[in-house]
């Protein structure tokens, strides 16, 4: 009896730290203080320059926070010219290439004999190094315009929309044929044409999937654009800029748009995530 | 029956509370105070949110008790686990895809630390006890749901536990598989005289299976009967045709709060 | 004889043959129009003919090498830094993803980061990690590793999550030791996934190391495309790079998915 007691003590007493750990607002609030911590932790290794040591490195080639900071804000004007540049680049191609990719998605669905096989074409071009024909677009290009800056751009477009083709073109497939059992046999009741089935079954169905593909296009619709800007004929847009500065070895400037290339990536996704919070809303 | 044996498990003005999203205490157990026999079958029986399944986790130690407590072999339930004495069936048959039948039933035994060969002789027995043994080498994925409960059942009795803890093992298989199971299940009980705690939601199920019937009420979960089941052993299916069966049915049916289940 | 038609075309290769042919069909009409209007065809869209005999003609392209034998040695050297940055991120990633499993903490401090790294254009940095690290092999390595490491890494830790809470409560009924939840039940469970974070990753390293070959000129695929561009060898050396590099990307994503399939028996019998 007395063991019984004692147990019933034990049982009931929490100690501080469990009773910090299981508090909701505590654990709402540390997922925002850990991050921070550890932002804050790799800010001071910049810093104090212990970074700069374990890199083998100097502030010349790895600049302290503040003077790239300082440098974005003297040529925030350039920096700007050759943000729209790269963002036009990402955006068109985005643009087009996810239109291309949802309508061949929804041809394969509407003829999936002919199409099967086409899908698993595409997907072997997902695995293929586009970059590597980013160069020849220059040359497609060549007559398109008399604007080297215009034919420049048309050529980077062509990269993105490549990328981001075939990545929607997967997903969106998946999502105009994977259906909730049944929906589809009930469609099949009613006697609804295929066009009615696709309007009001397949195209619904297939928005979230599209929203997958869209995440892992925006990032690399951003660094493709910044890739084949390498290649292009005509020098701007944010990633040349990087290139360009570092074999002028101008370091900090090269970094101020490194950070200008991290933030067009962060402020994408941002918008990205908003819209699919609007688009998703009666998903859930 | 009863009065040679020796409590196996007692639980004492036992209560779970658990918050909701907003912070609100909400009750899932409220006293229950229970005495189950060694080698008793007893069948916890009640609608979905009467707390059926928060009291076998308390007793199996996955859910910690607000309030009051609960003794196994005059132990907690924590040092029980510890000694490995429990078995758990859950519902959906927890198997492990990359393993195959056989590797699923030796897997806690593994963890145990059983030698190779004693796990694999062991394991062969228990695959001959559901009537599994042609099926030792297929994956989880090849087999039909009532299979692969059997399976799960398996490895439960693998180890040898003392007590078996079965939370509706059989409520998503066809009334032919579950029957069946029903009855392998009697037969294997009576073979290795465990002591069984049986959630269900089946009042058919909870009489044809147990020595006692304790039936809960939701809101709060509270233990509210609990229905002797003197029903010759052994049981066969004939079982369900008679007249005692049925007045037992009905009996626990009536002792529904209100009658509100059928 | 119908009957045996029909059961062939019906196979699902045979329309992948037919895109195929399509493609083919495709590319070989834009040749015609690009050599009748374009002065200098080769540069745009050349026969696949042409390619074809480019690659198994013996006329040497560099001072001592056909264009083959330059594709084929170039290609090594490249394929050679990729993988081993690409192994180096898959075990850094994995080791990584199994690290926020083990710490509630480390995950809520890093998972933010690995986010943000997928944000960051990685190959848009390869100068700078050239600049920092000095060395162009170096560089490489580290750029294909960097690419490699998030898709592992955050693939991985959504197979850690995948295990179902049943799984878990039944380790703890059982009272087994970390040890053997990581080992008998999350790393396999994890597994499926990692492979999918491999098959993303492989084409990204190939990408990643034939981009810094161009960055400086010693050598591999990138050095030897952007020679050819510049016209300082037959432009069908970078033609052959272009399809080279596809059959590696697609050979490689193959690859991987014979090895997920010979470690995973379960699959093979579903």
């Amino acid at each position: 009896m007395e063991y019984e007691v004692k147990l019933k003590k034990v049982g009931r007493k929490k100690t501080l730290r469990q009773r910090i750990k299981e508090n909701k607002s505590w654990q709402n609030l540390s997922t925002f203080i850990w991050p921070l911590v550890f932002g804050l932790i790799m800010i001071g290794l910049w810093q104090k320059e212990v970074l700069h040591s374990w890199f083998h490195t100097d502030t010349f080639t790895l600049p302290l926070l503040n003077k790239i900071g300082g440098i974005m804000g003297d040529i925030h004007e350039k920096l700007l010219e050759n943000t729209i540049s790269t963002v036009q680049v990402a955006f068109w191609g985005l643009l087009i290439g996810s239109l291309l990719g949802y309508l061949i998605a929804v041809f394969v669905a509407i003829f999936p004999k002919v199409g099967k096989g086409g899908l698993s074409v595409i997907g072997a071009f997902a695995s293929v190094p586009v970059v590597a024909m980013a160069p020849v677009f220059n040359n497609w290009t060549k007559d398109v315009s008399t604007d080297a800056g215009f034919r420049s751009m048309v050529s980077k477009i062509i990269v993105v929309t490549l990328i981001c083709a075939a990545d929607m073109g997967l997903n969106a497939y998946r999502g105009l044929t994977e259906i909730k059992p049944y929906s589809e046999d009930l469609m099949a009741i009613y006697a609804a044409p295929k066009r009615v089935t696709l309007w009001k079954l397949r195209l619904p169905n297939s928005v979230p999937y599209v929203f997958t593909a869209l995440k892992v296009s925006v990032p690399a619709s951003i660094m493709t654009a910044i890739v084949s800007e390498y290649f292009a004929e005509y020098i701007t847009g944010v990633g040349r800029q990087i290139r360009e500065n570092i074999v002028l070895a101008q370091y900090s400037t090269a970094w101020a748009y490194i950070a200008t290339a991290c933030l067009i990536g962060v402020v994408a996704y941002i918008i990205l995530m908003v819209l699919q919070s609007i688009c998703l809303k009666r998903y859930h | 029956m009863s009065e040679a044996r020796e409590v196996e498990i007692k639980t004492r003005n036992l209560g779970v509370t658990f918050q909701d999203n907003e912070g609100n205490d909400v009750a899932a157990l409220t006293g229950v105070n229970l005495e189950i026999m060694k080698g008793e079958f007893i069948a916890l029986l009640g609608p979905s949110g009467c707390g059926k399944t928060t009291l076998l986790r308390s007793i199996a130690d996955l859910q910690k008790p607000t309030e009051g407590d609960v003794h196994i072999q005059g132990m907690t339930p924590k040092e029980v686990r510890l000694q490995k004495k429990f078995g758990f069936v859950f519902q959906q048959p927890v198997l492990f895809d990359w393993r195959t039948v056989k590797k699923n039933v030796e897997l806690p035994m593994e963890i145990m630390g059983y030698s190779k060969g004693e796990r694999s002789d062991r394991a062969d027995e228990m695959l001959e006890m559901v009537g599994l043994k042609d099926f030792a080498k297929h994956y989880p994925k090849q087999l039909s749901g009532g299979m692969q409960q059997r399976a799960n059942i398996a490895r439960a009795f693998g180890l040898d536990p003392d007590i078996l803890l079965m939370d509706e093992p059989f409520s998503a298989l066809d009334e032919f598989t579950k029957e069946k199971l029903h009855e392998d299940l009697l037969r294997i009980w009576r073979a290795t005289n465990k002591t069984i705690l049986f959630v269900t939601h089946n009042i058919q199920e909870g009489v044809f299976l147990s020595d006692r019937v304790c039936v809960l009420s939701p809101h709060p979960g509270r233990l509210s009967a609990i229905v002797d089941i003197d029903l010759q052993r052994p049981r066969s299916l004939e079982v369900k045709e008679t007249a005692h069966f049925n007045e037992l049915v009905a009996k626990v049916r009536g002792s529904f709060e209100g009658g509100s289940v059928s | 004889m119908k009957r045996k038609i029909k059961r062939i075309v019906e196979k699902p290769w045979f329309s992948s043959i037919i895109w195929i042919l399509i493609l083919i069909a495709l590319w070989e009409v834009g040749a015609v129009v690009v050599s009748n209007t374009k002065r200098v065809p080769e540069n745009i869209l050349p026969h696949l003919h042409q390619i074809l005999g480019a690659a198994l003609s013996g006329k040497t392209v560099t001072a001592d090498m056909t264009a083959t034998q330059a594709v084929l040695s170039s290609a090594g050297l490249t394929l050679f830094r990729a993988l081993l940055g690409f192994f180096l991120g898959a075990v850094i990633g994995f080791l990584f993803a199994l690290l926020m499993k083990l710490s509630g903490v480390i995950e809520k401090m890093l998972f933010p980061y690995l986010m943000l790294i997928q944000l960051i254009p990685v190959l848009g940095l390869a100068p700078i990690v050239l600049a920092i690290t000095g060395d162009i092999n170096v560089s490489r390595v580290v750029i294909a590793s960097i690419l490699s490491f998030y898709p592992v890494a955050t693939n991985t830790l959504a197979g850690f999550k995948s295990v179902e809470k049943e799984k878990y409560d039944l380790m703890f009924i059982y009272a087994a030791k970390p040890y053997y939840i990581y080992t008998k039940v999350l790393i396999p469970a994890a597994l499926p996934y990692f492979f999918t974070g491999l098959k993303i990753a492989a084409p990204m390293a190939v990408t990643a190391s034939i981009l810094v070959d161009t960055l400086q000129g010693d050598g591999g695929l990138g050095c030897l495309l952007s020679q050819s561009l510049k016209h300082a060898m037959s432009i069908y050396v970078f033609w052959l790079i272009v399809f080279f590099s596809a059959f590696v990307g697609i050979i490689i994503s193959k690859i991987i998915g014979w090895i997920e399939y010979g470690v995973s028996p379960w699959k093979r019998r579903a």
